[in-house]
Formats: structure tokens, sequence, C-alpha cells
């Protein structure tokens, strides 16, 4: 049981997830753009593109522009989302004294950053609320969904919660425990699993998480920059530069080209007499 | 099935290279079709993968607000194939079909697929609103190319198409008949300005083809008197093709391989005059087609290719122009704004016509689709049709008194007067930028006609 759950699963959940992400992005980096897709107006620059996308990444910029309820709810999860990853990785690895680095007392720090837990912690479980009540109560979101959007939200509020748990002194979690267990995965030296049941409800969800995120919608993450990447590229120049590459096999051969779907005839061009 | 359009019967397809399906292999084939497109375009596959169906899009579909029709919403609309994608792509599609919306492909789906593609505009305003930037206006085309080769389009759009693989032109006319306007055009030009104004054909050695819409030789005939007048009092050397008398390309809207064909023939029709820039006239996706996807089409282009818009804001200083005594705006076509970002040269000639220029709200890249957009001018569709142009009558309507919108796209403007009666606004009348600049120009030595000046036409 213990190998199954401590070893087996976290190393085969973080295997999928790296090699199916990669893969799903592989699979859409590598087909063609045909054609320009420019979607007007674009930064000309390579910076104004950098720019664009990092204001829709850091604060969903263009979800802001056009509903800014929705924006509140889905921001508000996110960045919650990335302190709370960026907390563990810190928060395990200093034992919660990260913040002696910039110059607090270790007691102090300890403090910070379980208050900076907790508030993430709790942020994210009420925007998730939020989101699940927002598709809920608005008919035309409520009609385009399906089971699995519900799922993904309830997912991710088990895990916030079954974390937030964890302070309450009844489910107890040792930290060294969990540092020593984590660290040992890392270093592929696998110590034994943290003795705290709710700790263990808390991992294996993450598990799940992990396991199922390359093939879930949760791939808006990566898909987002293949979108967006596609609609902010500058429009072609004419005459064309020579040399150029001709962006995919249509430019030469048709989109049926060694296709055999298609079953179309030759095309008479006709003249104009 | 029961779509809103006349479908096209089995020998027409068969004029443009399209056969038949078998019913029993329509499933088969929709499949093999759509792994062939997902392979050949990235934006198929992402965008149909990358939906969290948040519903934003639902605000930006004047298809939708039009119409009221929820499949008309854009996540609901590219839906049809996102389901069936997920249940034949995907493996947790296939193992858990309920779980992730997939469904299966059956007759139902079909018919959903033909009648809702068709009641989209490709405007492309949900992928500015989309948060991820899914485009359901690829994810459309994409569709309807599909549909097209499985034997399913509009008759209308493909008895277009087939004009113009025979003539190069939408209209379907031939080289005398071509000339035989061009010189009744080239008359009344006389009468109203008495100059000598020219609208050559196939003339050898010529530095500029010009591809208008071929509608202006017969029902906006003022957009191409205008750019005649224009061009010459620019001194521009210029013709028409018969070879391409045509800017539009109908390919776009439902055929990857009729666009292809249609686009070479501008580099044919170029090399017979010898031209070595192309200026495209007021049309809308043409526009689109040419700057976006001639490379992509038919691989490097040797000409230079500029909008007929630009080309005359370059020179505005050098025409002397006489307002029109007019209040007028500026519809942006969807395929100028958000498709080739041909924003501010409209704007800046309306301005310099008229006595008073207004903005509708929203307007450039967030303006709203006036309805008429990919290939959806059949008459059978004209009640749907004033559905989708209802955001647009209202935008207009916020401007009354109006005396012009301003429309430099030849679906638009087959569309818009239609709306504007619709919705009792039959007074304001809606034409070109090229017939407002026809009609402010000051010609050297010109007799100036009264009507002319009062911008009498206009009204
Ligand atoms: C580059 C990274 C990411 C970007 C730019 C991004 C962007 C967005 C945006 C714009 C939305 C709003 C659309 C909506 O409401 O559905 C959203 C929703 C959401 N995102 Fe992300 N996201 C990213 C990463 C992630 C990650 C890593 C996760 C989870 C592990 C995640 C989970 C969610 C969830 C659960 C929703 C709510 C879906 C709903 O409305 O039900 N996102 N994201
Ligand atoms: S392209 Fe335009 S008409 Fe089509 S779904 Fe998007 S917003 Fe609606
Ligand atoms: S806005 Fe984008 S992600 Fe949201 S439902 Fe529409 S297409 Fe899907």
């Amino acid at each position: 049981m213990e190998f199954l759950f401590g070893v087996m699963l976290p190393y085969t959940a973080f295997t999928v997830f790296v090699a199916g992400t990669v893969l799903r992005a592989a699979g859409w980096l590598k087909t063609p753009v045909p054609f320009q897709l420019t979607l007007f107006p674009v930064p000309g620059s390579i910076q104004g593109k950098i720019r664009s996308l990092a204001l829709d990444f850091f604060f969903c910029a263009s979800l802001f522009r056009e509903d800014k309820a929705l924006w509140l709810r889905v921001w508000l999860f996110h960045l919650s989302l990335g302190l709370i990853i960026a907390g563990h990785v810190a928060g395990i690895y200093y034992l919660r004294e990260q913040f002696v680095l910039v110059g607090l007392a270790p007691g102090t720090s300890r403090l910070l950053s379980k208050l900076l837990g907790g508030t993430a912690g709790t942020a994210m479980v009420l925007s998730l609320g939020a989101l699940i009540v927002g598709r809920i109560i608005n008919p035309v979101v409520r009609k385009l969904s399906v089971p699995e959007d519900f799922f993904n939200l309830l997912l991710l509020s088990a895990i916030a919660a079954s974390g937030i748990f964890l302070y309450l002194p009844v489910f107890h979690v040792d930290l060294p425990a969990v540092r020593s267990y984590m660290g040992g995965l890392v270093t592929f030296r696998p110590a034994s699993l943290p003795q705290s049941p709710m700790f263990l409800v808390h991992f294996l969800l993450v598990n799940i998480l992990l396991l199922y995120f390359p093939f879930s919608r949760l791939l808006h993450s990566v898909g987002y920059f293949v979108n967006r990447s596609v609609l902010l590229e500058s429009p072609p120049t004419y005459p064309t530069k020579e040399g150029a590459a001709p962006r995919s096999a249509f430019a030469s051969s048709g989109r049926h080209a060694g296709l055999h779907a298609s079953g179309r005839e030759p095309m008479d061009m006709g003249g104009n007499p | 099935m029961n779509p809103p359009f006349h479908l096209a019967k089995k020998e027409d397809l068969k004029h443009i290279g399209i056969g038949q399906v078998d019913d029993s292999a329509i499933k088969a084939r929709t499949l093999k079709l759509m792994d062939e497109f997902r392979k050949f375009s990235r934006s198929f596959s992402a965008m149909l993968e990358t939906c969290t169906r948040c519903g934003t899009c639902a605000n930006a579909c004047h298809s939708y607000l039009g119409t009221d029709d929820f499949n008309n919403i854009p996540a609901a609309r590219a839906g049809y194939l996102r389901a069936i994608f997920t249940r034949y792509f995907t493996w947790y599609g296939r193992l858990f079909r309920r779980f992730s919306g997939a469904r299966e492909f059956d007759d139902d789906t079909l018919c959903s697929l033909v009648s809702y593609f068709y009641q989209c505009n490709a405007c492309r305003r949900c992928a500015l609103y989309c948060p991820f930037g899914i485009d359901t206006a690829e994810i459309v085309l994409a569709g309807r190319n599909i549909l097209t080769s499985l034997g399913l389009a509009p008759s209308f759009i493909v008895s277009i198409a087939r004009n113009e693989i025979l003539t190069g032109n939408n209209t379907g006319i031939l080289k005398p008949a071509i000339i035989d306007s061009c010189s009744f055009l080239e008359e009344e030009l006389r009468g109203e300005t008495g100059l000598d104004i020219k609208i050559p054909v196939d003339k050898p050695d010529s530095e500029i083809l010009y591809l208008p819409s071929s509608s202006e030789l017969f029902t906006n005939v003022d957009t191409l008197m205008g750019a005649a007048k224009v061009f010459h009092h620019l001194g521009v050397d210029w013709t028409l093709s018969s070879v391409m008398l045509e800017a539009a390309n109908y390919g776009l809207h439902f055929d990857l391989e009729i666009l292809k064909k249609q686009n070479r023939r501008m580099r044919v029709a170029a090399a017979a005059v010898g031209a070595r820039k192309v200026i495209q006239g007021e049309c809308g996706h043409g526009w689109r087609v040419a700057r976006m996807y001639s490379e992509g089409a038919d691989g490097p282009v040797n000409f230079q290719l500029e909008h007929v818009l630009d080309f005359v804001a370059a020179r505005l200083q050098r025409l002397s122009l006489s307002r029109l005594p007019i209040r007028a705006t500026l519809h942006d076509s969807c395929n100028y704004g958000r498709g080739t970002g041909l924003l501010d040269s409209p704007r800046l000639l309306v301005r310099a016509c008229v006595e008073e220029f207004v903005e509708m709200t929203p307007n450039r890249e967030r303006n709203f689709c006036c309805g008429g957009g990919s290939g959806l001018l059949m008459d059978e569709m004209k009640d749907l049709r004033m559905q989708l142009g209802k955001m647009k009558a209202g935008q207009i309507k916020d401007l009354q008194p109006l005396d012009y919108v301003a429309a430099p796209c030849a679906s638009c403007k087959a569309q818009l007067p239609l709306v504007l009666k619709h919705y009792g606004m039959g007074d304001t009348a809606c034409g070109g930028v090229m017939d407002l600049l026809g009609r402010a120009l000051v010609m050297d030595n010109e007799r100036r006609i009264e009507g002319n000046a009062t911008g009498n036409h206009v009204k």
C-alpha cells in the first residue's frame, strides 16, 4: 500500500502530467498555420506581442475588458492558485521559514506563511464557489456547461478544502515529515508517507488532478498561448520576400494533396473569351 | 434536412468539382475530413479543444443577440463540432461521453451543423471576446469546408463560386458585356464632368490592376465611377481585367480549393496586363483573402497589393474636396476591422468628404457585423438576415437623423439598405466611400453641376 500510494502513484501522476501536457501542446504546435489569422489590431513589435500575452497571462486582461464580474472570480482563483503553488514549494522546502531570507525572524516568518497560505486557500475556495454558482445561475452558461465543467471546479475545491483542513488541530500534519517525504520523491530516495489521513486525502486528490489535467479542459492554460499566438501573428507583406519558406503544403498542392477522403475532381479553370 | 436556405443540387456541385457522398458513407467521410482538417490547420484542433464554456462570447455575437437562438451562441455553434471532435478524436471523450459533452454523429447533428454554420457571418467578433482567443469563425469556415466536401452547400454560394471559376467574376459576365458597361459608365462620367474619364479594360502595360466588385458595373456604379474619377485626377495608369473583374473570392465562405483557384487568378490577371501593383476595391472578404490568404494559398506573390482606400488616403493631399452637406457615419466591415486592420483610411476619407462625421458605438474593431457577411445574401434568408442585422440597426438608430452610412464593402452594400428599410430608417442612404469621394472631388476644369455639390445624389 505504502509503495502504491507513496511511490508509484506520485511518479506516475507526475509523468502523465508532464508528458501528457507536452504531447498535447506539441500536437498543436507541429500542425501548420496555413494562413495568417491575425486578429487586428495587433502590436507590430515582438515586445508589444509579449506585452499583450503577459497582460492576459497575469491579469486576464481581455476577460477584464469584456466581463468584469466573471473576471473577478476567475482572476482571484488563478491568483490564489499561483500563490499556493509558489507557497507550497517555498513553505515546504524552508519549513515556512522562507521569509527569513528577506530579513524576518523565524517565528514571524512561520506566522506570515500560515497567514498567507490560509488567506490564499480561502480565496481559492471562495472563488471556486463563486465560479460554480455563476455557472448555475446564468441560464446561458448553465446550458452550455457539461458535467466536466462542474467536476473540474469541484475537484479543485476539494483539493483546496482538504488543504485548509490541514490547518485545523485535529487534522494536524507534521511539516518536517512532509518535507522529508517530498524531498525523498524529488531526489529519488522515497521516504515514508506522513501519518495524517487528511494529508493523504489532499495528496491523493492532487495526484488525480495531475493524472487528469492533460486530457481535460484545464489544458486551456496551454491552448490559450497557442490560440493567442496565432491571432497575434503579423500580417504578410507583399511582394513576398525572396526565399521565404512556404507556410504549408497547401500553397503548392492544396488541402487534399496525398489524402483520400476528398474525392474531388480536378476543376476546369475555364477562361474568359 | 431543413436548413434556412436552398441546398445546391448535385449537378451544380459537380460543375465546381464537388462530388456527392452516399448517405451511408456520410459519417465515415465526415470523420475522415475532420481528421484531415486537424492535421491541416493548427487553429482547428486548438480552438476546438480549449473552450471552457464560460459564455463570454454570447454577448459578442450579433447573430445570437439578433435571433435570440441559443444555438447561435458562438460556443454553442462551434459546440456541435466540438462535441463530435471530443467523441471521436480524444480518448477521454471516447471513454466518458456524457461527462465530457461528447456527442454521437447522427442526422440531427448534421442538420444542426448545416443550419447553424450558415447563420454565422464569420465576423470574428467572438474571437475578440473569448479569453482564450477562440475564433469561432475559423471553426465555422472549417466546418463549412467539411460540409461542402459532403455535398452540402447553399445553392446561392455555389452558383456564385461557379461564376467566379468560369468568368472570374461573381456576376458571370464576359468581356463584351464588361466593355459595354464600362463605356456606358464612361458616358455617364462625361455627362457629369465634361471630362474624358476612362474605365480601361485589359489595357496592356498598365501600372495598376484594379479589382472592384463586379456589382459596381450594375448596382453600385457610383463606387466604380468614384474610383475612376479619383484615378483620373491623380493620373493613375490603371486598368480593369476581364480575367478577373472581381475582388470577391467566395471560396473563403465554403471551400479552400476554390479560394486557392480564384486567388491564383489574381496573379494571372496581373501578369496579363503587366501590372506591378494590384489595388482592390470595396469588397470586405475579398480584401481579407487577398491580403491575408494570398501567400498561404498560392505561395509567393510578386507584386504589391494595396487597398484602394489606403491608396487614396495616402494621396489625400492631392485631392481638392468640397465637403458634402450631409451627416454620415462609417460602418467598419468586419473583414476590414478585425480581418485586415483597415481602420484609419476609411475614416480619414469619409471625414474629408462630409460636413458632419459621426462614429457608431461600438466602432472600429469592436463594430457589429451588418448581418450580410460570409455569403449569406441569398433571398430565402432575407427574414433571418434582418434578425442578423438587428444590432447594426440599433447602432444606426442611435445616430439618427443620419443621411448616409458609408459601407465600403459590396456585401454590406447589399445588406444594409434592406436593414435600414426593415427597421424604419429608409431615409438614410447607404453606399461606398469611393462614392462620396467621387461626389466631393472637385475635378480640374470641371463645370460643377448643382446637384453634385449639394449632395442631392446622396439623399
Ligand atoms: C497560463 C495559464 C492560465 C490562463 C491564462 C488561464 C486563464 C483562464 C481564464 C481566462 C479563465 C476564464 C474562463 C472561464 O471562466 O472558464 C479560466 C478559468 C479557469 N481556469 Fe484557468 N488559466 C490558466 C491556468 C489554469 C490552471 C493551471 C488551472 C488549474 C489547475 C486553471 C483552472 C481554471 C478553472 C477551474 C477555471 C474556471 C472554469 C469555469 O468557469 O468553470 N487555469 N482560466
Ligand atoms: S464569427 Fe460572428 S457571427 Fe460567427 S459566431 Fe462569432 S460573433 Fe457570431
Ligand atoms: S468565450 Fe471562448 S472559452 Fe468562453 S465559451 Fe466562448 S468560445 Fe468558449
